[in-house]
């Protein structure tokens, strides 16, 4: 207890509540909360016009990168069904998109609804098959699906263009970069909303019961089939989302885009970040989105060494051991590490007793 | 006729590396429960070890390989390989604070990331040319197909390897590392020094993987980064399981089986003109699919 009241003592001099009173900040707790969330808030919509033109797209994919990580993390982190394949949904999203704005001339808001459509098609045809399946093997699955998509599906010319591609023009209020850029972001902040009322809900909190315990769950009266398919065609929904918005960056989509290496690089955005809680996850996916430019940036500027052999080439191997030190050291990823900070910018303590889910909580360690 | 033979030969040509590389994985996980995604890297990595042997620790532009070297290769190679599945284990799995399958998946698949990237720092991504043990082939009479001696060799060393394996499981330590798999608590307690078998383990899938990079490379006559893994990984995987997990004899035949399915599949997509893209991976799937839901425990599996 002392110690508790000596770590909040040193940030704003709290005195020690009752124990048993749910937690309130102090009125000056409360106003540096408030201002270091404005901040925060100030500091990222800044960012698109902070950053030097060419860099604005990076910004928008990092965005994109962070939806993504949201959707794998509803089947990951909540659900706890892996996803090696989630660049097909990705995939799907984005060619259906292309396909709605080029061949059947939608406007861009029915292009984003069609995308989320497929999304949900696809993620839903995978999902039937993780009822069947044991997780491991499930797991395989996935990537084989990943690859027929990649090898198939996005061949198939009069739907995607074949090789060359579908072009997936931008919604001309939203043209230039910088505007696109911030519609991303927008979209971002809106599933994140989603996020935070579908865990608070019923729903939500069934699927997460599925990730501790299927059987405990259906004892319960858990419908398990039921929401498992839910957990999917939600997750499928925003990668389905995430692909329009990603195809509107380049303005044309390809399959060459959405490889096995893709899918790899989600979940270990999503497990790096920290699956089972939305503010690491997304910055797991902001992370993994950046990483590539920063590699290459730190490797043409800086002349001392690690930034002299890490070249662009060993982009993918920073990113493995990231991962692999992630599940060694802190298995709840990003997350774990801030647990702390993110749970005094959700006005609870800066310093979260060791027992009772932290926002660390889930995680790949947590899992059974 | 002639088709059916020719799908058969090409198909075998392909299965038998796909056994190769699928008897590692069903060792991995007849050992230790892990779907072991690195397998295709830790053959690729001794390829590249023996390449660099054979052109003398020349990389840059084209360099001549030297056949004459190509034993020596093969043993640094195999070395290698062992020292690499131990490495894998030693630093990465034993590790590992969560023990659930899937954690071990996306780390072992987080290994081939980290192998590829390196491959490709070193040697770029392009193709080098990798010698066979024996060039050549020969005609079976009457139909006129060539049969690659290469292929001979493969289905040799897979079939000698498999018996080995399996005769290795009837013998004393065999029974050992199958009960560190099953109740590693159960087996320390009976004094099997469970971390050692492990160890054991994942230095003989080393062993496989390297051989498997070596004839892999060898069939298509060139080496490239993550060759073994994006030509022979899923579809060995696919063959594994198929053949049941946990068996050696399993394997060899799911990969045999596969490599001919996919043979067909491909000469059916041509021969109908079906114009299908990418018919090879959609028949893995297909495979894959349905084996896992009628018979989860494949052909020769018993506790899958």
């Amino acid at each position: 207890m002392a110690d508790t009241v000596l770590a909040d003592g040193a940030l704003e001099l709290e005195p020690a509540p009752e124990p048993d009173a749910p937690f309130r900040p102090t009125p000056r707790g409360m106003a540096a909360r408030i201002a270091v969330l404005a901040a925060l808030l100030a500091l990222i919509l800044a960012v698109p016009q902070l950053v030097p033109a060419v860099y604005v797209n990076i910004v928008t994919k990092a965005a994109v990168y962070g939806l993504v990580a949201l959707s794998l993390n509803i089947l990951l982190g909540y659900a706890g069904q892996v996803s090696l394949g989630h660049s097909a949904f990705f995939g799907v999203g984005a060619f259906g998109a292309g396909y709605a704005l080029t061949k059947m001339q939608l406007p861009w808001g029915a292009a984003l609804l069609m995308a989320a459509l497929t999304g949900a098609v696809a993620a839903v045809v995978l999902g039937a098959i993780a009822l069947r399946l044991r997780a491991v093997y499930f797991a395989l699955v996935t990537i084989s699906y990943g690859f027929v998509a990649q090898e198939t599906l996005f061949n198939i010319r009069s739907l995607t263009g074949g090789g060359a591609g579908q072009p997936a023009p931008r919604p001309s209020l939203f043209h230039t970069d910088v505007r696109y850029a911030y519609l991303c972001i927008g979209v971002l902040a809106v599933a994140m909303l989603f996020d935070w009322r579908l865990t608070a809900s019923r729903g939500g909190r069934a699927i997460q019961a599925l990730r501790d315990d299927e059987r405990v769950a259906a004892s319960w009266g858990i419908d398990v089939t039921g929401y498992k398919i839910l957990a999917f065609v939600i997750s499928g929904m925003m990668a389905g989302i995430a692909g329009a918005l990603f195809a509107s960056i380049e303005q044309v989509v390809t399959p060459a885009d959405f490889g096995f290496a893709l899918s790899l690089t989600f979940v270990l955005a999503t497990v790096v970040g920290g699956a089972g809680n939305r503010w690491g996850v997304v910055q797991g996916g902001v992370l993994f989105a950046v990483l590539p430019t920063l590699i290459d940036r730190a490797h043409a500027n800086f002349h001392i060494w690690p930034f002299t052999s890490i070249s662009i080439t060993l982009e993918p191997a920073v990113e493995a051991l990231l991962l692999i030190l992630t599940l060694i050291f802190f298995p709840g990823g990003i997350a774990q590490q801030q647990r702390n900070l993110l749970s005094w910018l959700s006005f609870k303590r800066f310093r979260q007793p060791e027992t009772g889910g932290g926002p660390a909580r889930g995680g790949m360690g947590a899992r059974p | 006729m002639r088709t059916v033979l020719q799908v058969l030969i090409i198909g075998i040509q392909n299965g038998a590396i796909l056994s190769l590389v699928g008897l590692g994985l069903a060792l991995v996980y007849k050992a230790t429960r892990i779907l072991n995604f690195a397998q295709g890297e830790m053959a690729t990595v001794p390829a590249f070890a023996a390449y660099l042997v054979m052109t003398g620790f020349v990389v840059a532009g084209d360099p001549v390989v030297s056949k004459g070297r190509l034993w020596l290769a093969t043993i640094v190679a195999i070395v290698f390989g062992a020292l690499l599945g131990i490495l894998v284990n030693m630093l990465v799995i034993r590790r590992l604070t969560a023990v659930s399958p899937v954690t071990s998946l996306v780390a072992t698949a987080a290994v081939f990331l980290f192998f590829t990237s390196i491959e490709v720092n070193r040697f770029e991504a392009k193709l080098r040319r990798f010698p066979r043990y024996v060039e050549g082939g020969f005609r079976i009479p009457g139909v006129n197909i060539t049969v690659e001696w290469h292929t001979i060799v493969v289905l040799v060393v897979l079939g000698g390897a498999a018996a080995l394996l399996a005769l290795f499981f009837q013998t004393p330590p065999g029974v050992a590392l199958l009960a560190t798999a099953q109740e590693p608590f159960a087996a320390e307690l009976q004094g099997v020094p469970v971390a050692r078998m492990r160890s054991m383990a994942w230095g003989a899938a080393g062993v496989l993987a390297a051989i498997a990079g070596l004839l892999g490379a060898g069939k298509f006559n060139n080496l490239q980064p993550a060759l073994v893994t994006t030509t022979f990984l899923i579809p060995a995987f696919t063959g594994a399981v198929l053949g049941g997990l946990t068996s050696m004899v399993g394997a060899v035949a799911g990969g045999l089986i596969l490599g001919v399915t996919v043979a067909a599949a491909n000469q059916i997509n041509t021969s109908f003109s079906l114009g299908i893209p990418g018919a090879p991976q959609l028949a893995t799937f297909l495979v894959l699919l349905l084996v896992l839901v009628f018979r989860p425990s494949g052909l020769f599996g018993q506790e899958a």
